[in-house]
């Protein structure tokens, strides 16, 4: 059997890897990036909702089993350039560090995930002009580092807002989705914090909180154990306030009918999730169905959102749309499975 | 007396201190409609939702309040841009009656709800829909809402306004809307003089905007004769209008006045240069 290409070594990669090691199939894992994880690992995320797990905790287990197994080839920094059908499968051209190599593979995986949104975009707020408007995944390293200070000053922040839905629902910016993962991550880290540090005010400004399922029980904890407060509203626009030396974010308080305006030493912006580079380029060199929103449309939504519609080409995780961990996970699970069942065949 | 002083509660006052003691305040809209008011109120509410810009305006709302938070009306009245949206969903013609009574005249047109909507709606768009309806209707209280404003429309009418449709390339305003690029550095050239070299067809830059000519404001007043602006207004202030005319159609008889003796000049000018052959 040729070996069943995995593009992509996130959490959906990692667990169709793992799997297929298992079932026994020769396996070859493809990661654009110089390290296995995905995002998780890129942006150095500290604790996993919905049990707040660190991390390495979590993924320690799949990146173990990924990495001992002899029948998975592990090829780092590598991108496909090129893919031609083959008799069984595909033929697909490997490019590392300009070198390129011809392979044969009989099924292929698409893992290959999101992008956070670039909060540049929402001009708004000020990321990238105010050193204390950060990106969500900013203060994941802060957490990590169990550093949370001002990047303006090293000052330890006595107020900090998160807003939710940046570059989600928002036909501004071309995404009218929702994240699903930015109100459980930002009320996670506000309960990070308020553990850490319970002299931090922690502000989370939200159109809806979609905790949802079981997760609810996070959003509840916030205000019960840890005295997060909620604003229902968008903030509309970030200026500075008190000399230069404070953020102030201006929206309107939806549920008083009344504009507000609250000083903040750091504002937390809870950037969405876009379809990665990779799957676009998967997309374009595999032929594949894309969804209006840019990620990869399953052939039957429904009952099946891991055959492509393409032989041969299964997807995996947040390829097709915003995903947790968790749901990643398990479809690398089964993306393994039917790769498996089809080069099998 | 102006409909912020009259019903509006101001919210917030703009200085620290106190506000002044509260004018009388008269809800036009909480009390009961008599029947020509309901039967009103029924027939406005079908035209409004008959408009065919209105599907295109009011696309759904997601509450966020994002377009209120920008709004320079509801940071001093008890007005926001949401609340419009609200009620132009609503079903109930009293709930858009009562806000055409004297909310809608709070809003100061800029639009910055419509470009903040993340849902994509027209909010600047839908209000000047329900102000023209209230104007066509000759409501009593767009009457009262309006008088102050005579002076503006005699201006505006015989002279003519300053915006053109160029002034809005975007070009010119990289720091707006969802392309907009991130820093002063990357426009390359400093905002100030990005805006002034708008170019407007007639006059070249914003500052000469204000200046326009007798022709452009004839063709202005033009304007608004062939596309029913004055009998809009005719509903609501019939005295205005006739003034208007009056002074417009004296200002068109020295413009043609003018315009032939220019076009005998040049005939003057031109009768000998005509008569020496090829």
């Amino acid at each position: 059997m040729n070996p069943i290409l995995v593009l992509g070594g996130g959490p959906a990669g990692l667990s169709a890897a793992a799997e297929l090691g298992t079932l026994g199939a020769p396996t070859l894992l493809v990661e654009r990036e110089k390290f296995l994880g995905g995002n998780p690992e890129r942006w150095r995320y500290s604790l996993l909702v919905p049990d707040l797990k660190p991390t390495a905790e979590v993924l320690g287990g799949l990146l173990r089993r990924v990495g001992e197994d002899p029948r998975i080839e592990r090829r780092l920094s590598t991108v496909i350039t090129k893919v031609e059908p083959a008799s069984k499968g595909f033929r697909v051209t490997l490019q590392t560090a300009g070198a390129e190599e011809q392979r044969d593979v009989s099924a292929v995986v698409v893992a290959t995930g999101f992008e956070h949104f670039d909060p540049h975009r929402k001009l708004e707020y000020g990321y990238g002009r105010y050193p204390d408007v950060i990106d969500f995944k900013d203060l994941e390293g802060m957490i990590t580092d169990d550093r949370i200070l001002r990047p303006s000053d090293g000052k330890p922040p006595r107020r900090i807002a998160w807003i939710l839905c940046v570059g989600s629902r928002d036909v501004q910016v071309g995404n009218p989705w929702c994240c699903r993962l930015g109100c459980a991550v930002s009320i996670k880290q506000a309960v990070e914090v308020r553990k850490r540090h319970p002299e931090i005010e922690a502000y989370v400004y939200y159109i809806d909180i979609r905790t949802y399922g079981l997760w609810e029980d996070l959003y509840w904890k916030a205000m019960e154990e840890y005295g997060v407060k909620f604003i229902r509203g968008r903030v509309g626009h970030v200026t500075l306030a008190e000399g230069g030396s404070r953020l102030l974010a201006a929206g309107e308080d939806t549920l008083l009918s009344r504009p507000t305006e609250v000083p903040f030493d750091m504002i937390v912006l809870a950037s969405g999730m876009e379809p990665g580079r990779g799957t676009t380029e998967a997309a374009r060199l595999f032929g594949l169905k894309v969804g209006p929103e840019g990620f990869l449309a399953p052939e039957v939504s429904d009952l099946n959102p891991i055959d492509s519609g393409v032989p041969g080409v299964f997807y995996a995780g947040a390829a097709t749309g915003p995903k947790a961990i968790v749901d990643s996970v398990t479809e690398g699970m089964g993306a393994a499975l039917r790769a498996y069942q089809y080069a099998r065949d | 007396m102006s409909f912020v002083a009259s019903s509006l509660q101001r919210v917030r006052p703009s200085t620290g201190e106190d506000p002044a003691p509260t004018p009388e305040i008269e809800i036009t809209g909480r009390r009961e409609l008599t029947s020509d008011e309901r039967e009103l109120a029924g027939t406005i509410f079908a035209e409004f939702r008959a408009d065919p810009r209105y599907h295109r305006f009011v696309l759904g709302c997601l509450n966020c309040g994002e377009c209120t938070s920008g709004c320079p009306a509801a940071r001093f009245y008890d007005f926001s841009p949401r609340e419009m949206v609200q009620v132009a969903q609503n079903g109930d013609a009293t709930t858009l009656w009562d806000a055409m009574q004297e909310k809608i005249w709070a809003c100061c047109q800029c639009y910055s709800c419509t470009m903040r909507c993340r849902f994509g709606n027209d909010i600047g768009g839908i209000i000047n829909v329900m102000r023209e309806l209230s104007v066509v209707h000759g409501l009593e209280s767009t009457r009262r809402a309006l008088a102050p404003f005579r002076r503006t429309f005699t201006l505006l009418g015989t002279i003519g306004t300053q915006l053109a449709p160029d002034m809005i390339q975007p070009e010119f305003f990289r720091d707006w809307g969802p392309a907009a690029t991130a820093t002063e550095a990357d426009w390359g050239v400093p905002l100030e003089i990005l805006r002034k070299a708008i170019p407007v067809d007639v006059l070249q830059t914003t500052r000469a905007a204000w200046e326009v000519s007798v022709q452009t404001s004839l063709e202005l007043f033009r304007i608004y004769e062939e596309a029913g602006v004055l009998d809009m207004l005719r509903a609501v202030d019939p005295d205005l209008v006739e003034m208007l005319v009056d002074l417009v159609e004296e200002r068109r008889e020295e413009f043609e006045a003018a315009r032939e003796r220019y076009r005998n000049e040049l005939e003057r000018m031109r009768g000998p240069v005509a008569t020496f052959p090829g």
